[in-house]
């Protein structure tokens, strides 16, 4: 009992260290958090908010692109506002924005000098004590203690795994040390206790540059961005290697990275099913907010097999043609930001190849950033009586050679056994 | 001298006909009368007729609403009659024809006549219902997923053919509402016959679908076969039914067309989103056996979509351009 005691004490002693430190960083930082705000100019009310914190004397402030997106897509319909630790509030400008990272640079006007957030030179080590900062819910400013666990694997562009409550109004918070330097920006979460951050280098970065030579246009900026990230990504793809993995008598490539990741569901367990199917999918585990309806950056492919001696082949691919009626893009795109598909469609045998597929390719372009396209293909084999593979992929935001060439490398890869 | 007296009704259909050879005929409401016409408009002693040894003369007796010739105004007072004279009495009208008026050359029966008449041969009827209704009943199994029994099958497939049957029946429903010849069960063969036509039709072009690549630019000759079909059912159904001249068919068959395709292409015009975020292609697949075009290569399937990004990109200036 003693023992137990004791230990429940020692316990309390360490949290209550903790909650102090706390208190301590939050009482340092304060002047220097924001909340902000983005206000719609036609009813004068504040229409999403999120957090932000300064990183120069002259009143540069960090936060994430998605709290101000509404503004840098539509700068007549917002302004952006800020309100400090003693309820002022005043007008921001945007200055900068990376929107693969998700970061945004605001300036607010300063009289004199003022307190700032310093950026880490080194990334945290694991297990590292971290403390999130922000604003969740408009509940006003807290901070969330919790620890550093690396970056995340699945992940194309780097994320810190950061054990603590990030909740949703924290966005564009920081997260610091012990030191109280900036290691992170909180940038998502899912669900209890895990949240996402902005590693501090990207915003380095993106300050520096800043720095160094302010953007022209923000929207030319994000296309710039949108434009080197898919020529990264697609390249990295191509450059991996593909494995060809069995699915019924289909051979499927996968693609052997560990942001792109694999799932499987078949009906094998129907004893009585008219149609044997076997369905996998593999996706790129993130995509790229460009607003609330809009994303991009995504990339999906999907297999499914089926195969049927309980019916007849003209049933069978007429039950298959009512498939493709379901087909629908990987990303979400509205009237204002991409245009209708164009799609051409023809029977394909590729050279060498085994398997004969009716093939359709689609694409459309976005409205506002030049040569980014979404693209689409689908083949299913029509070779066959009594069975058939379909192979499907989307991508999103992809320029047309880095498309072309995806197309081509995957239509070679898809074979019978 | 004998005369010939038609009675027509407003629509000039022929509603009597009656040979004297008296030399004095009385017409009208009158019950006294040698020909009565019971029409409200007509006086109980209307019109006489009177033979003097050379013509026969017409009189109006006086009556409300008097007697014309053709389009005449003038009431008709000692009328010398011609053979083919149409007077107007009240709403009705009488026509005067004399025993050497000529007549049209008979008409032989025609092949075309005959062929029609095959369709409704017991035999042929029975075939190409049974047909329409073997390949109805095989197109409810297509379109189920799930394993079809026959019973399952029957009840469809017979309400597919009855609804089907309603077309035919209701043109000669028209027919015989308008004083023509019903001809009941030739409508049916050539509706049936017609119908079987437009399912083999749909299947040609489905094989057709699968076959082409969105090269092709002739499709549109394949959209064309349908409404050809549809155009000669209209125009058979009215040959049988009505008596018409052959342009007045070709336009209520040509109206009936714009009517139908015209009519569902506006409906689907009007469902039509103003954005559409789903790709729309051919979907068309079918069993490998249906499949007789040559394939293309993966670097011609590329190049051919590569058009579609100018494409794209030029629909995505312009809309931004309003």
């Amino acid at each position: 009992m003693k023992v137990i005691f004791a230990l429940l004490l020692m316990c309390g002693s360490t949290l209550s260290f903790a909650v102090e430190q706390a208190e301590e960083i939050f009482k340092q930082l304060a002047p220097s958090l924001y909340q902000i705000r983005l206000i719609d100019k036609a009813s004068g009310e504040k229409s999403s908010i999120g957090s932000g914190f300064q990183i120069s004397s002259d009143g540069l402030i960090a936060t994430n692109y998605h709290v101000i997106s509404g503004y840098a897509r539509h700068p007549h319909k917002y302004n952006i506002e800020y309100l400090d630790n003693k309820g002022n509030k005043a007008a921001l400008s945007l200055k900068s924005v990376d929107v693969i990272n998700d970061l945004a640079i605001v300036q607010r006007a300063v009289t004199t000098e003022m307190a700032f957030f310093k950026i880490a030179e080194q990334a945290p080590t694991k297990g590292e004590e971290l403390y999130s900062l922000g604003n969740p819910h408009d509940l006003g400013m807290i901070v969330v203690p919790g620890t550093y666990n690396g970056l995340k694997n699945e992940s194309f562009n780097d994320r810190i795994h950061f054990t603590g409550s990030v909740n949703s109004g924290m966005s564009g918070g920081p997260v610091v040390n012990k030191n109280t330097e900036v290691v992170g920006i909180n940038v998502a979460t899912s669900g209890n206790q895990i949240g996402f951050l902005v590693p501090h280098d990207k915003l380095l970065a993106l300050y520096l540059a800043y720095q160094n030579s302010p953007p022209e246009s923000i929207e030319q900026q994000m296309a710039a961005q949108l434009m080197r990230n898919q020529d990264k990504l697609i390249t990295t793809i191509l450059n991996s290697e593909w494995q060809l993995k069995q699915l019924g008598r289909g051979l499927i490539p996968t693609i052997d990275v560990p942001f792109v990741r694999c799932w499987g569901e078949s009906n094998s367990d129907k004893v009585d099913a008219q149609i044997m199917a076997a369905v996998a999918n593999c996706d790129l585990d993130e995509n790229t907010y460009i607003s609330s309806d809009f994303f991009t950056g995504s990339l999906e492919m999907e297999y499914r097999y089926m195969e049927s001696d309980k019916i007849g082949s003209t049933k069978f691919y007429h039950i298959f043609e009512r498939q493709l009626n379901q087909v629908a893009p990987g990303n979400q795109a509205g009237k204002d930001d991409v245009t209708e598909y164009q799609c051409h469609h023809d029977i394909v045998k590729p050279e060498g190849s085994n398997i004969k597929n009716k093939s359709v390719f689609c694409t459309r372009a976005y409205k506002d950033f030049p040569k980014l396209y979404d693209v689409l293909y689908i083949g299913i084999s029509v070779d066959h009586e009594q069975y058939a593979l379909l192979s499907h992929f989307t991508i999103s935001g992809v320029a047309q050679e880095t498309s072309l060439a995806f197309l081509t490398k995957f239509m070679e890869s898809v074979t019978w056994k | 001298m004998e005369i010939i007296i038609e009675e027509l009704s407003h629509g000039h259909k022929l509603l009597g006909r009656h040979k004297f050879a008296t030399s004095n005929i009385t017409i009208g409401r009158g019950y006294d009368n040698d020909i009565i016409i019971s029409d409200p408009h007509v006086c109980p002693d209307h019109l006489q007729l009177h033979f003097n040894g050379e013509h026969w003369l017409l009189n109006d007796q006086g009556s409300i609403n008097g007697s014309y010739l053709e389009d005449s105004k003038e009431n008709i007072l000692q009328h010398q009659v011609k053979s083919g004279d149409i007077i107007t009495i009240g709403k009705s009208q009488v026509r005067f024809v004399f025993p050497s008026h000529p007549v049209d050359e008979s008409i032989a029966i025609s092949p075309f006549e005959s062929l029609i008449n095959l369709a409704r041969h017991p035999v042929a009827l029975a075939l190409s219902m049974s047909l329409f209704a073997l390949i109805a009943g095989w197109i409810i199994n297509l379109n189920n997923a799930n394993e079809v029994t026959l019973t399952q099958m029957l009840v469809p497939t017979i309400g597919l053919t009855l609804g089907f049957a309603l077309w035919p029946a209701g043109i000669a429903l028209v027919s015989h509402l308008t004083k023509h010849d019903a001809r009941f069960w030739t409508q049916m063969g050539i509706s049936f016959f017609f119908f079987n036509l437009m399912w083999l039709s749909d299947i040609f072009e489905n094989i057709v679908h699968f076959n082409t690549s969105s090269n092709s630019s002739m499709l549109w000759v394949i959209a064309i076969i349908p409404l050809l079909l549809a155009f000669c059912l209209f125009w058979l159904n009215c040959y049988v039914g009505f008596h018409m001249t052959l342009l007045r068919r070709n336009v209520v068959s040509m109206c009936l067309i714009v009517l139908l395709f015209g009519g569902s292409f506006v409906v689907q015009m009007s469902k039509q989103p103003d954005f559409n975020p789903r790709p729309q292609f051919d979907t068309t697949i079918m069993s490998p056996v249906f499949l007789f075009t040559p394939s293309s290569s993966v670097d011609r399937f590329v190049s051919d979509s590569s058009k579609l990004f100018e494409e794209a990109s030029k629909a995505a200036q312009e809309d931004s351009k309003e």
